[in-house]
């Protein structure tokens, strides 16, 4: 019963994506010309100024690293939070006092 | 000069030099953990107090303004507006003090390094939450608090529950924030932009149904984080394993910040002009009448201590839900203002009281060594500032007048009673369940001592500190209930209502 109910509520959740991603009622993939510059107008606002505000030729690293740097710096904490986590649980187990 | 960015750069300092700081041997790491902590409280006491003087602070990374050559933002932006300030203080107060009980609490633990860099990690994530205005940075703060919670709850690992605990909590905890991910990335390729103020002017252009579903993955995302029934078994399961400071921060702060501070900031901030409130926000109103219910009433035939003030935490979050859900059904009315005040108030005194009873229940176990109610009979002999402790915690909680508990809960029974009777009863019916559960507990405590309890004694002077702390803040802010509602709540709720504002501060530029 719950797992029907489950994989029911999974394929209401996959028909309403389907639905937010089909290009006549939601998001339209492929764009080019007039939709490109509706949908992505910051992505071309970084192609344009990305060189001379920068300074990188590589407009990914010039996003990740200086317009977006404090999500990289974010990304890197969760990495070390994860590894602290994963040395923190996998340390030896604590032996009883009397031992 | 703002003192906004130190907010981050303290705790980020702290966490990543604790590995470096450790190598010293001794009481290094409790001390510099301490230190680290301390220093954020005071860094949050002034953005407080500049955001109460100065209004909404916008703070753009890495230029003066969030534009460049454009009209649209381009670059990540903080923007704290009045909730916001009060979350942060209640983060970093409940915060260090969880991180000074812990020097006593964990001394029996190992790899106390990692706990602690750890535990100013949990607070950071927390932080980064409360203060950013862009909402892929709220999903990378918000895996940042996930990630250090699963950890810090499976932190014992030698004992069997933390570690079934911590499994079922990162399993079904990676599913809601990969919810809330697919939200992010569907919002993104339709609007184009990331910033939530500017999201909103977006959206109130053109509402379209890919608003809707990302909406909805938010919300079944937010809801699992905040542990409001039919979701909130993780949380049963994670605050009786993890330690006592853990489950004081957890229950106090974790499940605000990243559930019901997130819900209203994305609601209010974001969604507003592409939602239904009437819908919304009875779909909020439905949860937390379900919470409301099943987790006080869960309370009430618990054995193990710890527990129960889990479930009581989930019931006490179906306030806080119901409040907000009022506050969004009624929108622009008196009765919305009052609901939503008390349940940003109830936020607040939630997380004091809270805290103080899970720190009570540590100590406790610390002391005793057992969970099991029915073995702890007779406490209040042996350890009479502990059972005092408790005696303020749960008096508060089941909202008594003299404490701070009682202003909240009114602003909610009076604002649910005036909005729709059936939901004020509901509330009501929940305070029964919640009021028989904590009266059996002291019931124990003051009854006939068991030879178990005769030895113990209350515990040492770094655990006593924070419990005397939280005591005199809820006897204090009990003082002064309607003052505390009039001057920062009413405030903070006009603020959260006020999107024109919230977006308006983002466009100025700052």
């Amino acid at each position: 019963m719950k797992k029907a109910l489950a994989f029911l509520s999974l394929l209401v959740i996959f028909a309403a994506l389907l639905l937010a991603t089909h290009p006549d009622y939601g998001i339209k993939f492929g764009l080019s010309g007039k939709d490109w510059l509706k949908y992505r107008y910051t992505d071309q606002y970084y192609i344009e100024h990305g060189i001379e505000e920068v300074g990188g030729t590589n407009i990914v690293t010039d996003i990740v690293f200086d317009y977006r740097g404090y999500d990289t710096l974010g990304e890197a904490t969760v990495l070390f939070t994860a590894i602290a986590g994963a040395i923190a649980l996998l340390r030896p187990w604590r032996r009883d006092e009397n031992e | 000069m703002t003192w906004l960015p130190f907010l981050i750069i303290i705790p980020l300092f702290g966490a990543f030099s604790m590995p470096i700081v450790s190598l010293l041997k001794g009481k290094a790491k409790e001390v510099w953990a301490t230190i680290v902590s301390f220093a954020t409280l005071m860094v949050g006491i002034q953005v407080f107090r500049e955001v109460w003087s100065k209004g909404t602070l916008l703070y753009t990374l890495g230029a003066r303004n969030p534009f460049g050559k454009a009209d649209f933002p381009i670059r990540i932006v903080w923007e704290v507006d009045k909730f916001g300030a009060i979350m942060v203080l209640i983060i970093t107060f409940v915060s260090f003090l969880a991180v000074l009980y812990s020097i006593e609490y964990m001394k029996h633990d190992t790899g106390l390094e990692k706990f602690y860099t750890l535990i100013l990690i949990l607070e950071l994530g927390m932080l980064g939450i409360v203060i950013t205005g862009d909402i892929f940075n709220f999903y990378v703060f918000l895996e940042i608090m996930s990630i250090a919670s699963y950890a810090l709850v499976a932190f014992r690992n030698d004992t069997w529950e933390a570690i079934e605990a911590g499994i079922k909590y990162m399993f079904v905890g990676s599913l809601a924030s990969s919810f809330i991910l697919l939200g992010v990335a569907l919002l993104y390729g339709q609007y184009g932009t990331l910033t939530m103020g500017y999201l909103a002017v977006k959206m109130a252009e053109n509402p379209t149904i890919v608003a809707k579903v990302a909406l909805a993955l938010f919300l079944g995302g937010l809801l699992f984080k905040s542990g409001a029934s039919p979701v909130h078994m993780w949380l049963a399961d994670a605050h009786p394993a993890a330690p006592s400071s853990i489950s004081a921060m957890l229950s106090g702060l974790v499940i605000k910040a990243g559930g019901v501070y997130a819900m209203a900031r994305i609601i209010f901030s974001v969604f507003w002009p592409a939602l239904n409130p009437i819908t919304v926000g009875w779909i909020i109103i439905f949860f937390a009448c379900i919470t409301l219910i099943v987790g006080n009433a869960m309370a009430v035939v618990q054995e193990d201590m710890k527990r129960l003030l889990a479930y009581s935490s989930v019931g006490q979050i179906g306030y806080i839900l119901l409040g907000l859900g009022i506050g969004i059904v009624a929108y622009g009315t008196k009765i919305g203002e009052i609901a939503l005040a008390g349940a940003i108030y109830h936020v607040v005194n939630h997380a004091i009281m809270k805290a103080l009873l899970f720190l009570v229940a540590g100590a406790i176990i610390h002391e005793i060594g057992t969970r099991n109610l029915n073995e702890l009979s007779g406490l209040a002999k042996t350890m009479p500032k502990t059972s005092f402790a408790f005696l303020i915690g749960a008096a508060a909680i089941v909202g008594m007048p003299p404490l701070n508990g009682f202003a909240s809960k009114w602003l909610i029974y009076e604002s649910s009673a005036l909005f729709n009777p059936i939901l004020g009863a509901i509330a009501i019916i929940g305070t029964a369940f919640c009021t028989a559960a904590y009266v059996r507990v002291l019931f124990t405590f003051f009854g006939r001592p068991r030879e178990k309890v005769l030895n113990a004694k209350d515990p040492g002077i770094s655990m006593l500190l924070p419990m005397l702390i939280l005591v005199l803040a809820i006897i204090v802010m009990g003082l002064f209930p309607w003052q505390i509602s009039d001057k920062f709540m009413i405030p903070a709720a006009r603020g959260l209502w006020d999107v024109l504002g919230y977006v308006a501060t983002l466009m100025g530029g700052g």
